[in-house]
């Protein structure tokens, strides 16, 4: 029983080189209490894990100030890339929702080697990025660097595209989400002060805290500031209209990209609504010569013109 | 670093400078191409067509007036076609398979002095149980499975998912769900194999799953004969056909009700984390092609359920009849098992004659009703029948009920037996489908006893507001 309850040495262990990785990435000085803080453990607990890690070899201490050592830092990229890969999965080939992610990712990044690991991230295509928008680390243990600004710092009447939305903590994140922002989508700062931050972005138009737009990584995308605004959405088009689509938004992901891409639903396209189903939903439009319908939860992430 | 990292170390390089997107540019520029290659290549006819066949259609079949009616109209006559047709040929092949050839191969048998066992053992079981899977069996199949083709060859079934996915929506399903239930009606095995239609993983498990509450083409007479005895026999004589009849549809529809709460439940609990996406494509209409649609049904569809059928059939017949005849103190083991599960049986309002009979005729619901009669026979003591082990029906429904009746079966006994026999565990060429299409253990335990379960709770409660009530 108490083996059960307990968790165990290599999840305690790897859990506590991403929270010195972590630490070490935002620049702060992890401690013993840190440690402890952040997985929950005594104090105690804490310094024994802390002698353990230096046996292995893990990591080095200096004062109290604790350090990854080369393994360390390798090991506790592996972990991440471990997480970040396993978040893309649940992202393209499951329906598990994106509020739960972080947390399915967190129970199952013990549970792999490095074979296993390989072969999901080859099933994936190797993806650069997990679904938040944070590099993967590769097979070698190297992260790509992205840069960019946060959102609370961005510029009034400029238009960017979000990278990244951190996962953590947990409620903040799926405020965020609520909004309907995801990587990939664009946005357009309409006006700023210290308590909200107000934007258009593809679908609608938001505003922000700006203590949340601080969760949230930019890059400026002035090329396209001449025909930003709100997009028309598919789903807005009216039997018998025809138009032309402009863009599947990012929020289509995996399977359900990949069917739409493969019937030819891609930019340029000519697209007219021919058939309303019973009730409005679904419809069907009549694309290259064939018809497909779409329900309404997919045609509203569809940009047209 | 050696030359392996090198490359695997370029290759993350060149990612990056690719991006996240090149997915969506590949196809981008495909389509691009092809397009470029079709401007110079095809040619294509000036003028318009003065009159779209297709889209006139398409607005008939799915308008709000004509839509749903068109399509209850469309399948009633599929049925109707299919249930009168069938009679014949069932009729001739129960005839030469079970009354002609049954006791011409039984005194061959005997007249070979072969031990009496063997002769029991491989005529009274496994020929029998084989030649009624057959007669019941194959000419319903092979009237539905070419009707149903022809309306998908002519592009009419996809209208329909279209028209009813609304509804499955709700239920976090997929509308060619409607096709596949449609399809269980006629056979659930057949059903669960058209579910390849549906290219969204969660909601073609949905479908699979779900697909048992269709009552199959096997269930329809131990309905109708139960209904006609049970339900009819309780009703003043000038009202008994039309409320037995009601009560058939009644079952009938409570499994399209059952389909689309479990549909629900299934899709908002364990399936919720599988992959779903959704998109129906309404293909050109286009003039069935009849030869090829007949060919590819009778092969691929009837012969095909028909052969599991069998196979599970054979085996099943030998059981059948080792129960009834394997004694010890002169007591069968179809007794003994009889005897131990009626407390239970009777809670439920149902009897161990008919949780046997359940048990036993797994391979084939047509197989039930004359293995119930068999047993009740054997159990009572009564005359009748044609001896241990050795499955019959009667063509008289008054004799039938005289028999059930002489069994202890009461008005309740009919109601849940139709029940259950709507909520029970998919016949065993069904759960094998289930497993060769879904090659998960799982999936096939939860397809199979997630009826069962349901069947019991739902005769338990009849039973109990029955026992209220008189």
């Amino acid at each position: 029983m108490r083996e059960r309850n307990r968790k165990s040495d290599k999840i305690i262990i790897e859990d506590a080189l991403k929270h010195i990785y972590d630490f070490e990435h935002k620049k702060l000085d992890s401690t013993s209490d840190s440690l402890a803080g952040n997985l929950q453990i005594r104090k105690r607990a804490s310094s024994d894990l802390i002698d353990k890690l230096l046996q292995l070899k893990l990591i080095t201490k200096f004062q109290e100030k604790i350090s990854l050592t080369e393994n360390g830092r390798s090991y506790a990229l592996k972990v991440i890339r471990i997480h970040r890969l396993y978040e893309r999965y649940l992202a393209d080939k499951t329906s598990v929702h994106e509020n739960d992610w972080h947390k399915e990712a967190e129970k199952r990044e013990h549970d792999f080697n490095d074979e296993e690991i390989n072969r999901l991230a080859a099933s994936l295509g190797n993806p650069l990025l997990d679904p938040h928008g944070d590099p993967i680390p590769d097979a070698l243990g190297k992260m790509h660097v992205k840069e960019g600004i946060l959102l609370s710092d961005a510029e009034v009447g400029c238009v960017y595209e979000i990278t990244h939305i951190e996962d953590e903590p947990k409620e903040t994140y799926a405020q965020i989400v609520a909004q309907k922002l995801f990587p990939g989508a664009k946005l357009k700062i309409l006006n700023k002060d210290d308590r909200r931050i107000s934007f258009e972005s593809d679908n609608d138009e938001s505003i922000l805290a700006p203590v949340l737009a601080a969760n949230i990584t930019v890059i400026p995308r002035e090329e396209e500031a001449g025909e930003f605004g709100v997009n028309r959405l598919l789903s807005s088009l009216n039997q018998g209209e025809t138009s032309r689509i402009k863009e599947i938004s990012k929020a289509i992901r995996g399977l359900q990209r990949r069917r739409l891409l493969d019937f030819g639903f891609i930019p340029g396209t000519e697209i007219k609504a021919n058939l309303v189903g019973l009730g409005g939903d679904p419809v069907a439009y009549e694309v290259r010569g064939t018809v497909v319908a779409l329900r309404k939860n997919i045609s509203q992430h569809i940009y047209i013109e | 670093m050696n030359k392996k990292e090198e490359i695997l170390d370029l290759a993350n390089k060149y990612r990056w400078e690719i991006g996240e997107n090149f997915h969506d540019a590949i196809i981008e520029s495909i389509y691009k191409e092809a397009n470029e290659i079709s401007l110079v290549a095809v040619t294509k006819d000036k003028e318009k067509p003065k009159f779209d066949w297709d889209r006139t259609l398409d607005k008939l079949v799915t308008s709000r007036t004509f839509g749903l009616p068109l399509m209850l109209l469309m399948l009633a006559v599929v049925f109707w076609i299919t249930i009168q047709g069938a009679n014949i040929p069932s009729g001739l092949l129960a005839n030469l398979l079970v009354d002609y050839l049954h006791p011409l191969i039984r005194t061959a048998f005997i007249n070979l002095s072969i031990p009496m066992w063997i002769t029991g053992l491989v005529v009274d079981g496994a020929y029998l149980a084989m030649a009624w899977v057959i007669a019941v069996m194959l000419p319903p199949m092979a009237i539905f499975f070419p009707l149903f083709t022809l309306l998908e060859d002519f592009g009419y079934l996809p209208r329909v998912a279209f028209n009813l996915d609304n509804i499955y929506r709700r239920v976090g399903a997929h509308g060619k769900q409607a096709l596949t239930m449609s399809m269980g009606f006629g056979c659930n095995a057949a059903g669960i194999i058209a579910t390849r239609i549906i290219d969204s993983p969660r909601e073609r498990l949905i479908a699979i799953i779900t697909n048992n509450f269709s009552l199959c083409n096997g269930r329809w007479p131990t309905q109708i004969l139960i209904a006609t005895i049970f339900i009819g026999g309780a009703v003043p004589a000038y009202l008994a056909g039309i409320v037995s009849a009601a009560a058939v549809v009644f079952i009938a529809v409570l499994g399209i009700f059952f389909s689309l709460v479990v549909s629900w439940g299934l899709s908002k609990t364990v399936l919720k984390g599988e992959a779903s996406s959704f998109t129906l494509e309404l293909p050109p209409y286009r003039p069935p092609r009849f030869l090829q649609t007949l060919y590819t049904s009778l092969i691929d569809r009837t012969l095909f359920v028909l052969w599991r059928a069998v196979v599970f059939a054979v085996p099943a017949g030998m059981v059948i009849w080792m129960v009834a005849n394997i004694t010890y103190n002169d007591i069968s083991i179809a007794e003994y098992f009889i005897n131990w599960v009626d407390p239970f049986a009777l809670l439920i309002g149902l009897n161990g004659v008919i949780i046997l009979a359940y048990v036993i005729a797994i391979p084939a619901n047509e197989i039930v009703i004359p293995t119930v009669l068999m047993l009740t026979v054997l159990v009572s003591g009564m005359s009748g029948g044609s001896g241990a082990g050795v499955m019959f029906e009667l063509d008289s429904v008054n004799d039938t009920a005289m028999i059930l009746h002489n069994g202890g079966w009461s008005l309740l006994t009919g109601i849940n037996l139709m029940l259950f026999s709507l909520l029970h565990n998919p016949c065993s060429t069904t759960i094998y489908t289930i497993y060769k299409e879904t090659k998960s253990i799982k999936w096939t335990l939860i397809s199979t006893f997630l009826p069962i379960a349901m069947g019991i709770i739902i005769c338990f409660i009849t039973a109990q507001i029955y026992w209220l009530i008189f």
